[in-house]
């Protein structure tokens, strides 16, 4: 990995977060209410209205806000919360620290039950089990979320008592607690996610199966446990890092109505919170803060695929 | 003779419930133990002077108090003050407070913080909603250290009340002359407990106030609110006993409780309404017949149906439900298309007149009255277009400026209040403008009545003018319904919705142990 292709990535990456800051300042711009208006509520009177208006700088150029806003929040300062009063960087990056909670653990349960099951299926191809696995993923990935949430918390919540059926613990303030608070909405996330990965081990398992040197590997005479899991396994998991950082950007933004359903006070609510409030300063700096993870991601995704294959390195 | 008698029962009631929570303790409620109660949605703002929503509402009281308080028959009794006495005008009041009380910091209340807090609430640049709503006071006054003197504008009869508002917590004089933006995030009340943690999306928690002014109370030691805004959720976990009581919850869910076994469903019968608001003052609703002829196509019984789901009482055309203190009961209005469309028809639309009625998305009961409606007007030539908008873009661009749209309100605590907030000329929302010279002189006779006889009878009249003018067409008031588990004792839903008692709530039997 050059270092000129690893700055090249990197300033992509920043190039695309100053271009989302602009993107989301600009719609916060347009949006069809008036934020004084809305943060006052219906017992605003037209002096406090336009007295509001001047202390949040609404009357300025939006070039002006946005130099302000910006140099602000180059210091950390995403600034103060219209709705609620508090600092709006800390509220954000603790929401997304319990959103990025999820998200992990739902990778890393997806992980453990997609690979397995995309090799077993692309072993057995075409037989009972292959049709079967492929079946009870596409179920998953059929139903949309609130479905499989609610389906969960009925049978594992409601009927069987094992798991708390919503609420957001803390791991830690309470471990136990936490993880258990965290299961379902983990599970319902794997069960959407196991299809996608899934589908793309048991595509890219077959076609290494197919190819030069694993009929090479099985000419010499290696038994075929060695075949798949030193050979094959290997190139196959490429493609699924990519699948994977796709899904972050899915599960940050797409996981607001598991995180609805579920009361987990995550940056998808937060920033819907904000959205339906119009309040400013939180809707700016969650669309930032999600579009910044999201290119983190990609970029980290990008370095280990260019680290496993070194094919990709194309400079 | 009668006005005496009025008078010498409000501070007659005043003095005698002073008395009333200690010997309630003959029959001593549990003391401790940690609550667990669910909102449905965040308490952003704890600032005593401009909460806007229950769940903010709830927490200003479990950390302020008042100087009266609504008991659930809506009458006053007393809180900070411990009783008062009206000039035989009405005009001016005077206020006792409860001598001993200290705010958290350990300083005492004295009659200069009801001062400072009145003053801060009438101040528009505190942009309180309190401002229109604690009464017509012109001046607020200390005497001595535990008297304050009220100078209304004119006579008042409901002063007690008024200052009942939900946003007329007593905060410590020093605290508005330094910064009053700070309760936004801190708190220094005299209410029954203090503000132990606040991250209002996640969890808010509050501990019991050991110097609170009857020492018997509160009872928890704890109270956590939490957050869930799916209904269904929010019922689940009240189910499976993850939360012990639940502020409020929808028709479905509520049979859902009711059903659960360790789950006691609570419901009362309320004054929040939805109406459609017609303004008086523009083409078509200028015309007293064409709303007069909408009011005859709603079913009134059916709406209740489609938008309470049967958990309501049908509405009449007036803000009084039978919950309020001065309701008149006139014989319900039944659907008459034959009647409507000859209205119409006299009003210059024989053929029919086609209408956009604008809904907000919140509450989602707002598109199902508008829905019903439209359905129930097509019969008698009313072609309704139902536009339903997100809830910003409505306060923005429709609230008090379109003239036909779906309004929402929470019950008052008095009749006055209602009308005018909402009805009279110079209401502090006047949506419909309807501007009635006449209706405007019955609330304002009302208003300084203080014979109840006479006062009845002009609420009853106020009543029968709207129910025969149709300002805005009211079909529906919702019961409150909530929830909570069998073992929490001593809580009650309030009809006005936003008051709690919580310092009244204590555990009992079967209860969990919770850190």
């Amino acid at each position: 990995m050059s270092l000129a292709w690893f700055a090249r990535r990197l300033m992509l990456m920043v190039y695309t977060v100053i271009v989302v800051s602009m993107l989301v300042f600009a719609i916060t711009q347009i949006l069809p209410a008036d934020a004084a208006q809305s943060l006052l509520g219906e017992n605003a009177t037209p002096e406090v209205l336009a007295a509001l208006r001047t202390r949040l700088g609404l009357g300025d150029p939006a070039w002006l806000q946005y130099g302000r806003w910006a140099r602000h929040v180059f210091t950390g300062d995403f600034g103060i919360s219209m709705r609620t009063s508090l600092p709006v960087g800390p509220e954000m990056l603790a929401a997304l620290s319990r959103s990025l909670l999820l998200a992990v653990s739902a990778i890393l349960v997806t992980l453990a039950i997609a690979v397995p099951l995309g090799v077993v299926a692309a072993l057995r191809q075409g037989r009972l089990t292959d049709t079967g696995v492929s079946l009870i993923a596409y179920l998953g990935v059929s139903l949309p979320e609130f479905v499989t949430a609610t389906l969960l918390a009925l049978l594992l919540a409601d009927t069987w008592h094992w798991l708390p059926a919503t609420g957001y613990v803390s791991p830690l303030e309470d471990f136990g607690d936490g993880i258990r608070h965290l299961a379902l909405p983990v599970l319902t996330v794997s069960l959407i996610l196991v299809a996608h990965v899934m589908r793309m081990m048991r595509s890219e398992t077959l076609d290494v199966l197919k190819s030069d040197y694993i009929r090479a590997a099985r000419l010499k005479g290696l038994p075929e446990r060695t075949v798949v899991f030193r050979h094959a396994l290997r190139n196959a998991l490429l493609p699924v890092v990519t699948i994977i950082a796709l899904d972050v950007g899915y599960l940050l933004g797409g996981i607001i109505v598991i995180e609805e359903i579920f009361a987990i006070p995550g940056i998808g609510r937060a920033l819907m919170v904000a959205i339906t409030t119009r309040d400013l300063p939180s809707i700016q700096a969650g669309a930032l803060i999600m579009a910044a993870t999201y290119a983190v991601t990609n970029t980290l995704a990008d370095m280990a695929y260019a680290f496993l294959d070194p094919r990709i390195r194309y400079d | 003779m009668l006005s005496v008698t009025r008078r010498l029962f409000l501070a007659g009631t005043a003095i005698s419930l002073a008395g009333l929570p200690r010997i309630a303790l003959a029959e001593a409620p549990k003391r401790g133990g940690v609550l667990r109660m669910s909102v449905d949605q965040a308490a952003s703002v704890i600032h005593p002077m401009l909460a806007r929503v229950n769940p903010e509402y709830l927490v200003t009281e479990l950390l302020y108090s008042n100087l009266t308080r609504l008991k659930p028959d809506m009458t006053v009794e007393p809180d900070l003050a411990m009783s008062w006495e009206p000039n035989a005008t009405l005009t001016e009041w005077t206020f006792k407070l409860r001598p001993g009380v200290t705010f958290h910091d350990g300083s005492p209340l004295t009659a200069d913080d009801v001062v400072a807090t009145i003053n801060a609430i009438l101040d528009p640049k505190t942009a309180s909603p309190g401002r229109t709503n604690v009464g017509p006071i012109k001046e607020v006054a200390a005497v001595d250290p535990l008297t304050v003197k009220f100078t209304l504008a004119g006579a008042y009869a409901d002063l007690p009340v008024a200052l009942t508002y939900l946003n007329a917590r007593i905060v410590p004089a020093k605290v508005i002359a330094g910064d009053l933006a700070s309760l936004s995030t801190t708190a220094n009340g005299t209410g029954p407990f203090k503000l132990a943690s606040y991250e209002p999306d996640r969890r808010i928690v509050v501990e019991r106030n050991p110097a609170y002014y009857d020492p018997a109370r509160p009872y928890l030691d704890r109270i956590e609110l939490l957050v869930y805004p799916d209904r269904t959720a929010e019922a689940s976990a009240m189910i499976s006993g993850e939360i012990d009581l639940l502020l409020t919850t929808a028709p479905g869910e509520y049979e859902r409780l009711a059903k659960a076994d360790g789950v006691k469903a609570l419901r009362t019968p309320s004054g929040q309404f939805l109406n459609i608001n017609l303004g008086c003052d523009q083409k078509p609703f200028n015309d007293v017949r064409v709303r007069q002829a909408l009011a005859l196509v709603v079913d009134r019984e059916a709406t209740v149906g489609f938008v309470a789901g049967g958990y309501g009482t049908p509405g009449n055309d007036t803000p009084l439900s039978s919950a309020y203190h001065f309701y008149k009961n006139i014989p319900l209005k039944k659907p008459d298309i034959a009647t409507a469309k000859k209205l119409l028809a006299d009003a210059g639309y024989p053929n029919g007149i086609d209408l956009t009625l604008v809904a907000s998305d919140r509450p989602s009961t707002r598109t199902q009255l508008g829905v019903a409606v439209r359905e129930m007007a097509a019969a008698a030539g009313f072609r309704i277009n139902v536009q339903t908008m997100p809830h910003a873009t409505y306060l923005d661009q429709v609230w008090k400026k379109g003239n036909f749209y779906v309004g929402f309100y929470n019950m008052q605590p008095t009749a006055d209040a209602v009308f005018k907030l909402l009805y009279t000329s110079d209401a502090a929302w006047n949506e419909t403008h309807w501007n009635n010279a006449d209706f405007d002189a019955v609330i304002n006779a009302a208003r300084v009545e203080t014979d109840e006889a006479k006062r009845t009878a002009l609420y009853a009249k106020a009543q029968d003018m709207m129910n025969a003018e149709v300002p805005s067409v009211i079909s529906a008031f919702f019961d409150l319904l909530a929830a909570q588990r069998s073992y929490v004792e001593g809580y009650a839903l309030h009809p006005r919705g936003s008051v709690f008692r919580l310092d009244m709530a204590s555990l009992g039997a079967g209860a969990p142990k919770r850190a």
